[in-house]
């Protein structure tokens, strides 16, 4: 740990050179060895550090109280073990080697990692759709804590071989571990998150077959990623950390929020995509390297004189217009997009707004506190994690709008910062305001900081310990202030989430626990007219409920709710009929537009071409409306299909 | 009828089976069948056949058997030759074969469009034959590659059809009836389409490239596949896999959509010029916006660039393609009326000028309720306009059967859904198009009109061409 000569020089050499260093010879016959850090270069001495030795049952004791210990603490005791990996795709370590590979990217360990490579929430299934075959999977050494083929190590020296599949296999598995790691800290969601379907791990699957997609989809609990062949090379999707975490964020917010899928507001399947772009950009940033070079391009040096470049412009310009990275540098507004645009462009409105905020609060932050720029960076990142994170759970269940959003990132941040000396919360406001989100009304009300006392409150009071414990128990607490919560009389209703979050803020401060209830029940309409085609006559639901989060003293620090027609008696049931016209509108939208449609596939697979937007299922005599995955990668495929035309076969 | 040309499309339900009669003096007459197919029972055909055989064609000089001169297969779909059975045409001694070029297995330059077939085939089949369910539109898709299919297809390409064996031709654009070997008195028959070079004109760059990535990924992941690696996960339960395997994307599936694309593509089309009339037999022929950009290749497309000379005038008589599909008949209704492939369809059926009837025929082989979208009730209204043998058929059908009631024989989406000013879509189509003149069609023509059961009847719909004396 003390010093140690670099003889490789890891400072002026990039990657670890096999060839040099004894201990990897070695390795190539067994598994390292430990001893003296002597002559290793500082990643054989990192991995190789004497000091504290831990038996396997000693590790797993600790495992259990990694909870307490800090992140140099966890890499010390090895309950956090680092990989090779490509930091964002091997195109990006070809043009940009100090940038490209990233040697210690650190994840978890736990007891149970298995082969595949396999975790507690993801297993790598390498089954190649084309071929019908399956991969070798990656093959765990507990013993050095890395996975192997053939016996030898996986790492950088195989990625080199650019089929390399085991390799693969380990890149997408670090990635995504270290994503969910991120996204369940208390930084971010404070809690294990759960994924939208039934069960508890995640299907990878890094070489699905030959296409230009990868993509999310539930009904089969999976991450499919493909490969394709462009100027000469062949691309696997599985490689780019940016298309793997903005998959990954789809699989989270469906996670957390999984009655989205079913709306059929073009607005929510856009907030979808943000959530996806949102991750992709935020875990880049979170990276020392990547933000290294985004500090030297925005380049805050007050003795400079030469023209800065905003955050989103500087990033705009590195990650070079990869589809997946909805750009940031744009200036569209509400006003300016419509559902005709599509859920990809309506998307960049609230993408450019988180970068409008992050660099009005990166400059902010720089004049007010003094610091460097990279360190302001660093916060400011950090901070924006936090605040786009958190307000994910101030959401309601259902067809959440950019409007929705705005109102959760406000109170979350109130809630953060209650005391907030530099008025960060009126960039927050601004920011919405100007891009469309929050009209000139909100925007004045808001300015108004919320009176806890004046929240809603319940009539019937319980105790948040008792709520928090059960459903059961949630339910009564609702079922005895229906009215407050303009849940119908006569409705029955479902609780169909409830969980405890423990959250801190940037600066590493705890914040009070928080309790969060989801509550949803169906309301019917019938599509009576010719404007809804083919689903004229027939039934289908609105999804009506609501979002409520409790404090440890049982105050509701928020509700977030999508009224029916019912339940709102007091102010004519207004808000409700409003909704309902608006679901009908865009209802008919959806089907005007050919949004509507079947997926074509058999037991084999499915036809990846003409892809709706969304599926339709009849259920207990009613339509039921779905989100379909969206396959391609390039969006302007699915912009320019129109189901108009029937699929067709030329037969 | 003396020196008449004679075209009789059978009713055979969704399927072609035209036959041809270009008149010399009776026993001298030149007798042809352009494909014979359907996507229902072969039984309709063998009755075809049979009547064709006893009540039209002559007999053979140098034998015991009738004498049929020349067999089309425009293309390889079975609603065009699942019927070209050795076992129908015994009897019948076939003088000449034609095939499209693209079903020549040895054709150097179909290469690839062949492999692409071949592996969508092999999928299509193993769809098949793996039991699992299906929906319609693949129960439609894996028809197309039956095994009926390969019986007709050896037939015709080894000559064995009938009752003497052929050599057959395999015929692309450009060629003639002089050429092939086939003199035909006052008579010219031209092959439009397809081009020669098969892959090159509709396979495509994009296709091709995918075609190749995927078999190159295929061979670098067999590499590293161990020989012993289990065909099931060890870390997912089967039941969980199957679910994974039927939602992955299946490039053979594609293919297999790609391909039945093509095939309609590279149908042998026939102008066939007599006694200053022009006939068209399109085959399956599709047209496509995208030509432009390079992206898909259809044969309406590529004729109007390579073949237009022979595209400018007015047709006496074209056979609608594809059973009256919206891509088989260049017509957009989408753009200006001289604009894309409007200008085909204004050369070949102009709408006449003025207070002047069309003096165009045309016939649609079709049979509704197959297919939601075939045939396309506005797209035979808008022919209804161009050809002079149209007919209401709501009245007409109302004058057959008085208890007729079209609201409740109404089927068919029209191919583009129109809302607020029209009426709904399962009121659109039928009903509202009945009323307008259509062309002669099979299935409305038919007594069981078009209905799902085969009356058991051989049924078919005539046209009769005159010399052109102008």
């Amino acid at each position: 740990m003390s010093s140690i000569s670099p003889v490789h020089g890891a400072k002026s050499k990039v990657f670890h050179n096999n060839d040099e260093c004894p201990v990897y010879k070695k390795a190539k016959k067994t598994t390292l060895i430990a001893g003296t850090t002597k002559n290793l270069c500082q990643k054989c001495a990192r991995l190789n550090e004497p000091g504290i030795k831990l038996t396997p049952e000693n590790r797993r004791n600790l495992y259990a109280s990694a909870k307490y210990l800090d992140t140099d603490a966890k890499k010390k005791f090895g309950l956090q073990i680092p990989f090779e990996i490509y930091l964002q795709d091997p195109q990006v370590a070809f043009d940009n080697p100090t940038l490209g590979f990233d040697e210690a990217f650190y994840v978890n360990w736990e007891p149970g990692i298995t082969d595949g490579p396999t975790s507690a929430r993801f297993t790598v299934v390498d089954y190649n759709g084309d071929a019908e075959t399956l991969g070798t999977p990656a093959s765990w050494d507990s013993k050095s804590s890395q996975f192997l083929y053939n016996g030898l190590p996986i790492n950088h020296s195989a990625a080199a071989n650019k089929d390399h599949f085991q390799f693969h296999q380990v890149n997408v598995w670090v990635v995504l571990q270290r994503a969910l790691m991120q996204v369940e800290d208390s930084l971010c969601l404070g809690r294990h998150v759960p994924w939208g379907f039934p069960g508890n791990r995640l299907i990878v699957v890094p070489h699905a077959g030959y296409g230009q997609n990868a993509f999310y989809d539930r009904e089969s609990k999976s991450l499919q990623f493909y490969y394709f062949d462009s100027g000469g090379h062949r691309i696997y999707t599985c490689l780019s950390s940016d298309i793997i975490n903005h998959e990954f964020g789809h699989a989270i917010l469906d996670g957390i929020r999984p009655y989205f899928y079913e709306s059929t507001l073009v607005e929510t399947a856009a907030f979808h995509e943000f959530t996806g772009d949102l991750t992709a950009i935020l875990m880049v940033m979170r990276n020392n390297k990547f933000r290294k070079g985004l500090a030297e391009g925005t380049n805050r040096d007050l003795k400079a004189a030469s023209a800065l470049n905003s955050i989103a412009e500087q990033f705009g310009s590195m990650i070079d217009e990869k589809p997946y990275l909805r750009t940031a540098v744009n200036n569209l507004t509400m006003e300016k997009v419509t559902d005709e645009d599509g859920p990809h462009t309506m998307s960049e409105v609230l993408t450019g707004t988180m970068f409008d905020i992050l660099d009005r609060f990166a400059r902010s932050y720089y004049r007010d506190r003094k610091k460097t720029w990279p360190q302001t960076l660093f916060f400011t990142i950090q901070k924006m994690q936090q605040l786009a994170f958190q307000a994910l759970d101030f959401l309601p269940p259902v067809d959440a709008t950019f409007n929705d959003y705005a109102r959760a990132v406000l109170r979350s941040f109130e809630l953060a910062n209650p005391v907030d000396p530099h008025h960060y919360y009126n960039i927050i406001l601004e920011a919405f305001h100007k891009r469309g989100i929050l009209t000139g009304r909100q925007e004045s009300e808001l300015r108004k900081r919320v009176d806890l006392r004046n929240t809603t409150q319940p009539d019937i009071r319980y105790s948040v310990n008792d709520i928090g414990r059960s459903r059961a128990t949630a339910y009564m607490f609702l079922n005895d202030n229906r009215r407050k919560f303009n849940i119908p009389a006569n409705q029955d209703f479902e609780v169909v989430d409830l969980y405890d979050a423990q959250k801190c803020t940037a600066d590493g401060r705890l914040l009070p626990k928080q309790t969060i209830l989801q509550y949803l029940w169906k309301e019917e309409v019938l599509l009576k007219g010719k404007r809804f085609g083919e689903f004229d006559g027939e039934l289908t639901a609105i999804s009506c409920g609501g979002t409520i989060v409790f404090d440890e003293n049982n105050v509701i620090l928020f509700w977030a709710h999508k009224p029916g027609t019912q339940g709102d008696e007091d102010n004519g049931n207004r808000n409700g009929i409003l909704r309902r016209n608006k679901f009908l509108e865009k209802l008919t939208h959806r089907i005007k537009s050919g949004h509507i449609g079947a997926i074509i596939g058999s037991g084999k697979g499915l036809l990846g071409t003409m892809i709706p937007q969304m599926t339709v299922e009849r259920k207990s005599g009613r339509l039921d409306f779905r989100l379909a995955p969206h396959f391609k990668l390039n969006d302007d495929i699915e912009n320019n299909f129109k189901s108009n035309r029937k699929w067709e076969i030329s037969s | 009828m003396g020196n008449q040309l004679l075209i009789r499309s059978y009713n055979v339900g969704c399927g072609d089976c035209f036959y041809i009669r270009i008149p010399n003096g009776a026993s001298k007459d030149f007798h042809i069948l352009i494909d014979c197919g359907t996507k229902d029972d072969p039984d309709v055909l063998e009755q075809a056949i049979a009547h064709l055989r006893d009540n039209e064609l002559p007999k053979d000089a140098s034998g015991p058997n009738k004498r049929l001169d020349l067999v089309v297969a425009t293309h390889r779909h079975e609603d065009h030759i699942k019927g070209f059975d050795p076992k129908y045409f015994k009897g019948i001694s076939v003088k000449n074969i034609w095939i499209t070029a693209a079903m020549n297995s040895k054709h150097e330059q179909a290469k690839k469009s062949l492999a692409l077939h071949a592996m969508a085939e092999q999928e299509m089949r193993s769809l098949a034959s793996s039991g699992l369910s299906l929906s319609p539109e693949l129960r439609g898709l894996v028809g197309l590659y039956g095994i009926d299919n390969k019986k007709a297809t050896d037939a015709l390409t080894t000559g064995t059809l009938g009752a003497t064996k052929v050599k057959p031709k395999f015929v692309h654009a450009g060629q003639t009836s002089g050429k092939l070997g086939v003199k035909i008195k006052n008579t010219k028959i031209t092959v439009l389409a397809p081009e020669l070079d098969i892959d090159g004109y509709y396979l495509g760059k994009e296709l091709d490239a995918t075609i190749r990535g995927m078999q190159q990924g295929r061979v670098n992941f067999n590499k590293v596949t161990g020989s012993n690696t289990p065909l099931q996960p060890l870390n997912i339960s089967p039941a969980e896999f199957r679910t994974l395997q039927s939602r992955m994307i299946s490039n053979g599936l594609a293919f297999a959509v790609d391909d039945s694309s093509i095939q309609n593509n590279v149908s042998a089309v026939l102008l066939i010029e007599w006694e200053g009339r022009r006939l068209l037999f399109v085959g399956d022929a599709e047209w496509n916006n995208g030509y432009a950009e390079g992206k898909k290749n259809c044969s309406w497309n590529v004729m109007w660039e390579k073949r237009q000379k022979h595209l400018t005038s007015p047709l006496d008589f074209l056979k609608i393609g594809h059973h009256g599909s919206h891509n088989a008949t260049p017509w957009d209704r989408e753009a200006g009326p001289d604009e894309g492939v409007n200008q085909i369809l204004n050369a070949i059926l102009p709408l006449p000028a003025g207070n002047k009837k069309p003096t165009a025929q045309c016939i649609i082989s079709t049979k509704r309720k197959q297919y939601d979208t075939i045939p396309d009730a506005e797209l035979l209204a808008e022919l209804g306009q161009r050809v002079r043998n149209t007919r209401n058929y709501q009245q007409h059908l109302k004058n057959l059967d008085s208890s007729f009631k079209p609201a409740n024989d109404v089927f068919n989406y029209s191919v583009i859904k129109e809302y607020s000013k029209q009426p709904s879509p399962r009121e659109v189509g039928d009903k509202g198009w009945l009323t307008k003149d259509q062309p002669f069609r099979t299935d409305l023509e038919s007594s069981g009109r078009g209905s799902a059961e085969w009356n058991g009847k051989v049924e078919f719909v005539e046209v009769n061409l005159k010399p052109n004396t102008d």
